[in-house]
C-alpha cells in the first residue's frame, strides 16, 4: 500500500495508540473526580496541555481541548461572534474548509459576510483583503495551509495588516493542515484550530487556542470543563494520544518536514515528466511540504483515483469531506483552475512515513494508467 | 384485555382451489415480517389474527405487516370477553385515545359471527352508539362518512378496533415464480423490482459495474437498494457483474452513436444467462417509454431482440414524478439519489441513436466477438444474498 492521502487523515502512531489504550483501560478515571487516581489523570492532561501550548508558543490556559478540527473552527467563529457587541463585517477567505466557510455563510443574514479572494496559487490576496477591511470589521478567518493545494498563507503579514487597517478585528487561523507542517507563532492570531489525527494522533480530539483577553462565549454547555467554555467529560485517551504524537513530531521535526518535502519534490518531478500534467497551487518548493495537487488532462480525477486504488495507491480528488459531493470544486474555482484541469485534478498528501522511492512507483503506475485511460476519453 | 392484530387480505379471495397455497405463502410472509416479535399467527374465516405481540411493539408490528404483499389492511385490536359492560368500557377507552377531546363524527360497525351472543348487530350498533354519545359530548353520529369507525366483531371473543391501516396489497411473495431485475443505482429499477415483487414474484437482481469508472461506494449503494427492496420482496439474490472490458470493447470497436444501446443489449443478454441459472423465467427493467434515448420504442425493440425471455417493464407508462413518488414511499429514493456514477452514465455518447434498427444493431454487435468476454464476466460475477 502507498498511502498518499495524509491530509484526509494519518495513520495513528503506535505509541499514540498505546497511550490511548492505557488511558482507556488503566488511567480511565474522570479527571474531574476527587480521588487520587483521578487527580493523576488530571495531572497527565495538564502536562499535555502545557506541552501543546509550548508547541504553539502560547500559555496552557489559552488551550481548549475539543473533538477535532470542525468543532474548533465552529467554536472559534460562533464563540467570538456570540460575545460581540453589534453586527459588523466578517471576512472569510474563498478557499476555507466547509467547517469555516459554511458557518460564515450561515451567518450571512445577521452579519455582512465578505469573501476574500485568493491568487492563482491559492494563497490569500492580501492586497484585495486590505480593500475589504474597515473600522466595522469584527472577524477575519483564514487557513494557514490550504488543504487541497498546500498554499501557505503568511500569517505574520496578515496579522500586521490587520493591526494597521482594522485593529479591532479578531483573526482566526485554521491550522488543521498547517500545524507542525509549517512554522507558527501563536501571538500572530487570536484563535487557532488544530486536529490530532492530521499529525498521527487519534481521531476525535483537537484543540482551539483562544488568546487571553479575547471576548469568547465558548461552545458546549454542561459540567463546566475546559474553563466552562467547552463542557463534556475530558477525553483523556484522545488528549494523551495526541500528546504522544505531538512529542514525536516535535522531537523529529526537521527530519519529518524534510522527508515530506523530499517526497513531494520527487513526485512532482516525476509527474511533470509525463505528458499534459500540471501542478495546481504554488510551485512544489514553495508550498507546504506535504501537499501536492496535480491535474492530468484527458482523464477524470475520480477515475484515476479508482484506477490507482486497484494498485493499492490511495489519493484524493479533493478534500475527503467533499469527495461525496458532485459538482465543481470551490477551491480550484477560486484559484481559476477550471474545465479539464479541474476535472483531472488529484491531491497527493504525504506523511513523514512515506518513502521517497514510493514516489517513483506511484509515478510509474500513473504513467501506465494515463496511457490506458486517455485511450478511452469521453467523446 | 389482549392486544391482537387483525390482518385482512384482498385478491386471494378470488382464487379457487389454489387458495390454500396463496394463504400459506401469505402467512409465510407475515411470519418473516414478524420474526423476533414472538407472534402467533392464526387463520380463520378469511381473516388472519396475529396474537402475542407485546403492547409496546404493536405499532412496529403493524408497520411491518403493511409491507407484506397480499395484506390488504391491518387493524390493531383489543380482544375482550363477550360481556356488554366490558365491550362498552373498552370501546370508550379506544374512542378517548383516538379523539382526545376533539370534535368528531362516528359510526359503530358491528358484526356478530357468534350467533349465541344475545344482541343482534343492529342492537349493538344502536346501544353502543348511544353509550358513546352519552359519554363523549364531542362525538356526533354520521352514518354516511364518519371520521371515526368504531368496529366490534363478536367471535370467540369480542374484537374492538378503531383504526384500519392500509397494507401493500398485491399477491404474497413467492406465488408467481422468479424473475431477474436489472438494477442500476438509479431511481427507477428498485421501483420496478418492488412493483413486480408485489405481484408475487421472487427476485434475483443483476447489477453491472465498471471499475475504475465507478467506485466501490456505487456498488455498496446497489446492495443497500436491494436490501431496501427486500424489506418488501423478501430475500434477493444479487449478482454483481464486472462490465468494464465489454464497455471498453464496445467503445473502441463499435459506432459511437450506438454504444449505449449495444451496452443495453449485452446487459440483457448477460442478465438472461444469469436468470436462467437462478431459475427465473423473466427479466424486469425500470424502463419508461421515451425517458431517455435507450428507452424509445425502437430502442426497446432492439433490446428485446437480444433476449428470448419476456421482459417486464412495469414502469413503461409512468411519468418520472410518479416513479419518484413510489420511490419515496418505499424509501429507496434517498439512497438512489446519492451521487455515485453508475456504469450506464460513464460512456454516454454526445448524440446517441434514438431510432435504432434491429438489423443494423445486429450488424454492429457482430463487429466484435463478445462471447468470451461475456463468459469471463459471468465467471467473475459475485453473488450476494440480500435480505
Amino acid at each position: 500500500m502507498i498511502y498518499l492521502d495524509n491530509s484526509a487523515t494519518t495513520r495513528t502512531l503506535p505509541e499514540a495508540a498505546a497511550a490511548v489504550q492505557y488511558y482507556m483501560t488503566e488511567g480511565f478515571f474522570n479527571p474531574a473526580a476527587a480521588y487520587s487516581p483521578a487527580v493523576e489523570s488530571e495531572r497527565a492532561v495538564n502536562g499535555a496541555r502545557a506541552r501543546l501550548a509550548a508547541a504553539m508558543h502560547v500559555t496552557a490556559d489559552e488551550i481548549l481541548y475539543t473533538s477535532g478540527g470542525t468543532e474548533s473552527n465552529n467554536m472559534a467563529i460562533l464563540g467570538t461572534l456570540g460575545a460581540m457587541r453589534g453586527k459588523g463585517r466578517i471576512i472569510v477567505s474563498a478557499v476555507e474548509h466547509p467547517s469555516v466557510y459554511e458557518v460564515m455563510r450561515a451567518k450571512g443574514k445577521e452579519y455582512e459576510v465578505l469573501e476574500a479572494p485568493v491568487d492563482r496559487e491559492g494563497a490569500l490576496d492580501l492586497h484585495a483583503l486590505e480593500g475589504r477591511l474597515n473600522a466595522n470589521t469584527q472577524l477575519v478567518s483564514c487557513m494557514q495551509v490550504n488543504n487541497e493545494t498546500g498554499a501557505v498563507n503568511d500569517i505574520a503579514a496578515l496579522s500586521k495588516l490587520l493591526k494597521k487597517a482594522a485593529p479591532q478585528a479578531l483573526l482566526h487561523v485554521d491550522g488543521v493542515q498547517g500545524f507542525l507542517k509549517v512554522p507558527f507563532e501563536g501571538r500572530n492570531c487570536d484563535l487557532y484550530s488544530i486536529s490530532g489525527h492530521k499529525f498521527h494522533g487519534p481521531k476525535g480530539v483537537g484543540a482551539l487556542y483562544v488568546k487571553k483577553g479575547t471576548r469568547f462565549l465558548g461552545g458546549q454547555i454542561g459540567g463546566g470543563q475546559e474553563k466552562n467554555l467547552r463542557s463534556g467529560t475530558t477525553n483523556t485517551p484522545g488528549i494523551m494520544g495526541m500528546d504522544v504524537a505531538l512529542q514525536y513530531y516535535l522531537s523529529n521535526l526537521d527530519a519529518m518536514r524534510g522527508n515530506m518535502r523530499e517526497c513531494k519534490m520527487r513526485l512532482a518531478k516525476n509527474l511533470l515528466s509525463l505528458q499534459d500534467v500540471f501542478i495546481n497551487g504554488p510551485a512544489p518548493e514553495a508550498g507546504a511540504p506535504h501537499i501536492l495537487n496535480a491535474s492530468f488532462l484527458g482523464v477524470r480525477g475520480e477515475v484515476l483515483l479508482h484506477a490507482l486504488e486497484e494498485k493499492h495507491i490511495y489519493v484524493s480528488t479533493g478534500s475527503a469531506c467533499s469527495a461525496h459531493k458532485k459538482g465543481k470544486n470551490r477551491i480550484l474555482n477560486a484559484m481559476g483552475v477550471v474545465g479539464d484541469r479541474q476535472e483531472g485534478a488529484i491531491r497527493f498528501s504525504f506523511s513523514a512515513f512515506n518513502m521517497p522511492e514510493e514516489m517513483d512507483e506511484t509515478a510509474e503506475v500513473i504513467a501506465g494508467i494515463l496511457a490506458l485511460l486517455r485511450r478511452f476519453k469521453r467523446r | 384485555m389482549e392486544h391482537i392484530i387483525l390482518v385482512r387480505y384482498g385478491e386471494i379471495h378470488l382464487k379457487g382451489l389454489n387458495r390454500p397455497f396463496f394463504e400459506r405463502k401469505l402467512i409465510e410472509g407475515i411470519h418473516n415480517a414478524l420474526s423476533g416479535f414472538g407472534a402467533k399467527v392464526r387463520r380463520e374465516q378469511g381473516r388472519i389474527y396475529v396474537l402475542g405481540v407485546s403492547d409496546d411493539r404493536v405499532e412496529e408490528a403493524c408497520d411491518n405487516l403493511t409491507r407484506v404483499f397480499g395484506v390488504h389492511s391491518v387493524s390493531p385490536a383489543a380482544a375482550v370477553e363477550k360481556d356488554w359492560n366490558v365491550i362498552v368500557e373498552t370501546a370508550a377507552r379506544m374512542v378517548e385515545a383516538e379523539t382526545q377531546g376533539d370534535k368528531m363524527t362516528f359510526k359503530v360497525f358491528s358484526r356478530r359471527a357468534d350467533k349465541r351472543f344475545p344482541m343482534t348487530s343492529e342492537d349493538i350498533n344502536h346501544e353502543l352508539g348511544h353509550e358513546l354519545l352519552v359519554r363523549f359530548p364531542n362525538l356526533s353520529v354520521d352514518v354516511r362518512t364518519p371520521e371515526l369507525k368504531v368496529c366490534v366483531e363478536i367471535r370467540d371473543k369480542a374484537f374492538l378496533y378503531v383504526r384500519e391501516i392500509m397494507g401493500a396489497g398485491g399477491m404474497p411473495t413467492g406465488t408467481a415464480g422468479r424473475a431477474a431485475l436489472l438494477i442500476s443505482g438509479g431511481i427507477d429499477s428498485p421501483v420496478a423490482g418492488y412493483l413486480m415483487a408485489k405481484r408475487g414474484l421472487e427476485l434475483s437482481a443483476v447489477h453491472f459495474y465498471s471499475y475504475p469508472y465507478t467506485s466501490e461506494r456505487a456498488r455498496d449503494k446497489v446492495i443497500d437498494l436491494a436490501r431496501l427492496v427486500s424489506r418488501y420482496a423478501g430475500p434477493i439474490r444479487l449478482h454483481l457483474v464486472p462490465f468494464t472490458d465489454i464497455q471498453l470493447a464496445i467503445y473502441e470497436q463499435c459506432p459511437p452513436k450506438e454504444t449505449t444501446i449495444l451496452m443495453r443489449r449485452l446487459m440483457m443478454r448477460i442478465a438472461e444467462m444469469i436468470a436462467e441459472k437462478d431459475g427465473a423465467l423473466a427479466l424486469i427493467t425500470g424502463e419508461a417509454l421515451g425517458q431517455v434515448a435507450s428507452q424509445t420504442l425502437e430502442s426497446l425493440c432492439v433490446t428485446d431482440d437480444a433476449v428470448h425471455m419476456p421482459v417486464f417493464r412495469p414502469l413503461i407508462g409512468f411519468d418520472k414524478e410518479d416513479i419518484v413518488a413510489i420511490a419515496k414511499r418505499i424509501n429507496t429514493f434517498e439512497t438512489s439519489i446519492l451521487p455515485y456514477e453508475d456504469c450506464c452514465t460513464v460512456f454516454v455518447p454526445q448524440h446517441p441513436v434514438t431510432k435504432p434498427e434491429v438489423k443494423k444493431l445486429r450488424e454492429s454487435e457482430a463487429l466484435v466477438d463478445f462471447s468470451e468476454m461475456i463468459e469471463k464476466a459471468i465467471a467473475a460475477t459475485e453473488l450476494i444474498e440480500v435480505s
